[in-house]
């Protein structure tokens, strides 16, 4: 197969030029990295707005762009739920009412925290399914990338996914958490300026928003109108959407994903953690304008989605046709370097997750005890290796999954859904004990698997994938939450004294020491009345 | 965290901290982008921007990253300015 796109020398001189950036970043790094916490937890160093647009890219990975485009050719406006129904509420609460308890209590990791609030056991079970969902998230982004490069370039797909892995090792292995972080927040300005220009080329020539209402079908206009009817494309009802969605899965990942949640312990003060994800939801409200729109724009100008061609189309392919479109060589190179950015940046948030949850929480708590910071230190490089080299494995069997995108939602109804229970009652109502805990999320993960088997052997019916996936978030997370209740109330319960820090209520309230303009709280209610009214806007 | 050190982190935002400053590699790489771009689109032909509707879009868009590189830069540069003295 020919290649979609060519490119030229100047193309390549943007790619090579992020690539020695990246590297540049990685090796100018190196010299900080002195102790664990510098490695792992950027040294608690970093300002608010450098978190916060980590916290927002770390979750833009590339396969997050060309699955959210795809989708919106897929579904339409409804696409918006993702963002407006399922990440902000999430983003601001872990803001306002979780993030005093993560960073107050100094904890290094998400299992970390579990295992002061319930006990080993719990952190065990966190620790070791977290670890296995994020070498199976980056060995998506490998693949994803792979992908794209073989379509694109005609490069061949394994050439492609060593060559990810071995720049994402260098600059992680070399700054650890800072590398990331660094990358992430240069990944945010590429893929904003690399997808705009498709933005506005895109509603120029369909004739703006007039263009899409006068020759889109009805359905695909409205994000909420039609959900529950058979007109609506997602397949999913009113319940799905918001409890599935917007309550289950986006709290589940926004407020216990230690992906996102290691960027707001890399900040340097407790203001600045609670800030990160409340600055990372405003750009997260934009961020449909580079998905949304360009989705909506393949399905009137390309011809690959015509009414005619669409039973077969290739729904993940329309960003990338969408830039051979429009772009001319020189942005048609930058483009690309965003969505290799968005990629890499994709891939190393979950190895640097990986390397610090396997050093922390498996490594140190379970193989060898006790040993100095230094050794830690040199552990976290060695989990960078293996950590890469599993992503590459994993990256071969996420081939025989069609929809990216499908596939993450459910890699997360698995682990994070019920999780999301755990931590709700765990910071909010002292009587959950620890094995209440433990055998919740136990419960919550096996429900998860059951129901999945249910489903792929044809005993649950589902309109759509989306649906059932939704669903089984929602029932994961339930089973975890009664579990949790019926098994504290006939186990020991821990002394309040131990749980101060740890519990909402039983945590001394310090009094806001920034102006009020500094406030999270301030920004947090802010966010959520735009989206809100963005909401309505698109209803 | 006690009133104090709060109101000096934000005095000072990185400088307490340990690594470099993330503006100068994102003002440099903006800078040079915008400066390619903006070079190969003036020496290139009209009829290659047929596909972006007529707009000689390296020109146009190189030019906004050159600026908003050059912003990072300066703003790099006057806080270390700042810092130094």
């Amino acid at each position: 197969m020919d290649p979609v796109i060519t490119l030229n020398a100047v193309d390549y001189a943007i790619i090579g030029g992020y690539i020695l950036v990246m590297i540049f970043v990685g090796y100018s790094l190196k010299k900080y990295m002195k102790t664990g916490e510098d490695f792992f937890l950027s040294g608690r160093s970093l300002p608010g707005w450098i978190t916060g647009l980590a916290f927002l890219s770390a979750n833009l990975g590339a396969l997050e762009v060309i699955g959210m485009v795809a989708n919106s050719a897929k579904y339409g406006i409804a696409t918006i739920h993702f963002y407006w129904v399922g990440a902000i509420p999430a983003m601001v609460f872990l803001g306002i009412f979780m993030m005093p308890f993560y960073y107050g209590s100094r904890v290094r990791t998400v299992p970390e925290y579990l295992k002061l609030r319930y006990n080993e056991a719990t952190r065990g079970l966190n620790a070791i399914s977290f670890a296995i969902m994020t070498v199976l998230m980056s060995g998506i982004s490998l693949y994803a990338m792979a992908l794209l490069f073989k379509l694109m370039l005609g490069w061949s797909l394994t050439g492609s996914i060593l060559f990810g892995a071995v720049v994402v090792l260098l600059y992680v292995f070399w700054g650890g958490l800072s590398s990331s972080i660094y990358n992430e927040v240069i990944q945010f300005f590429l893929i904003w300026l690399g997808l705009l220009p498709i933005v506005f080329l895109g509603l120029k020539e369909v004739g703006g928003f007039a263009g899409f209402v006068a020759k889109l079908k009805e359905p695909l206009l409205h994000s909420a109108k039609y959900l529950g009817t058979s007109a609506n494309p997602l397949g999913v009802d009113w319940f799905g959407v918001v409890f599935g969605l917007g309550f289950v899965l986006s709290f589940g990942y926004w407020t216990t994903d230690f992906l996102v949640v290691q960027r707001a312990l890399a900040s340097k003060n407790i203001n600045s953690a609670r800030m990160t994800p409340i600055i990372a939801a405003f750009p997260k409200m934009l961020v449909p304008i580079i998905v949304v729109i360009p989705g909506l724009v393949a399905l009137l100008v390309l011809p690959e989605f015509s009414q005619a061609a669409l039973p077969t189309a290739d729904y993940n392919s329309a960003l990338i046709l969408l830039m051979k479109h429009y772009l001319p060589n020189g942005l048609l190179g930058l483009a690309i370097t965003a969505l290799l950015a968005s990629f890499m940046s994709g891939m190393a948030g979950n190895v640097t997750a990986f390397n610090t949850i396997w050093t922390y929480d498996i490594y140190g708590s379970y193989i060898k005890k006790g040993k100095s910071d230094s050794h830690y230190l040199r552990m976290g490089k060695y989990a960078t290796v293996f950590g890469v080299a599993i992503s590459v494995g994993t990256a071969y069997i996420v081939q025989s999954f069609p929809n990216i995108m499908d596939y993450m939602q459910l890699v997360f109804s698995f682990f994070n859904a019920p999780l999301f229970a755990t931590f709700l009652l765990g910071m909010f109502w002292a009587g959950a004990t620890g094995w209440g805990g433990f055998f919740g999320l136990l419960v919550g993960i096996l429900t998860a698997a059951g129901h999945y088997i249910l489903y792929k052997l044809g005993v649950l019916h589902y309109a759509s994938d989306m649906a059932a996936n939704f669903y089984q978030a929602w029932w994961a997370w339930l089973a975890d939450f009664v579990v949790t209740i019926g098994v504290s109330l006939f186990t020991a319960k821990r002394k309040p004294e131990e749980l101060a820090g740890l519990v909402f209520g039983l945590t001394p309230k310090t009094k806001a020491a920034v102006r009020w303009l500094a406030r999270p709280a301030v920004w947090g209610i802010l966010a959520i009345v735009i989206a809100i009214v963005l909401n309505i806007i698109f209803w | 965290m006690n009133e104090k050190s709060e109101m000096k982190d934000q005095e000072t935002g990185m400088s307490q901290g340990h690594v470099l400053d993330i503006k100068l590699p994102i003002g440099w790489l903006l800078s040079a982008y915008g400066l390619l771009l903006g070079i190969y689109g003036l020496v290139t032909k009209k009829e290659m921007y047929a596909k972006s509707l007529g707009f000689n879009l390296n020109v146009v868009w190189g030019g906004l990253m050159l600026a908003i590189g050059a912003g990072f830069l300066l703003a790099a540069f006057l806080k270390k300015d700042r810092a130094g003295r």
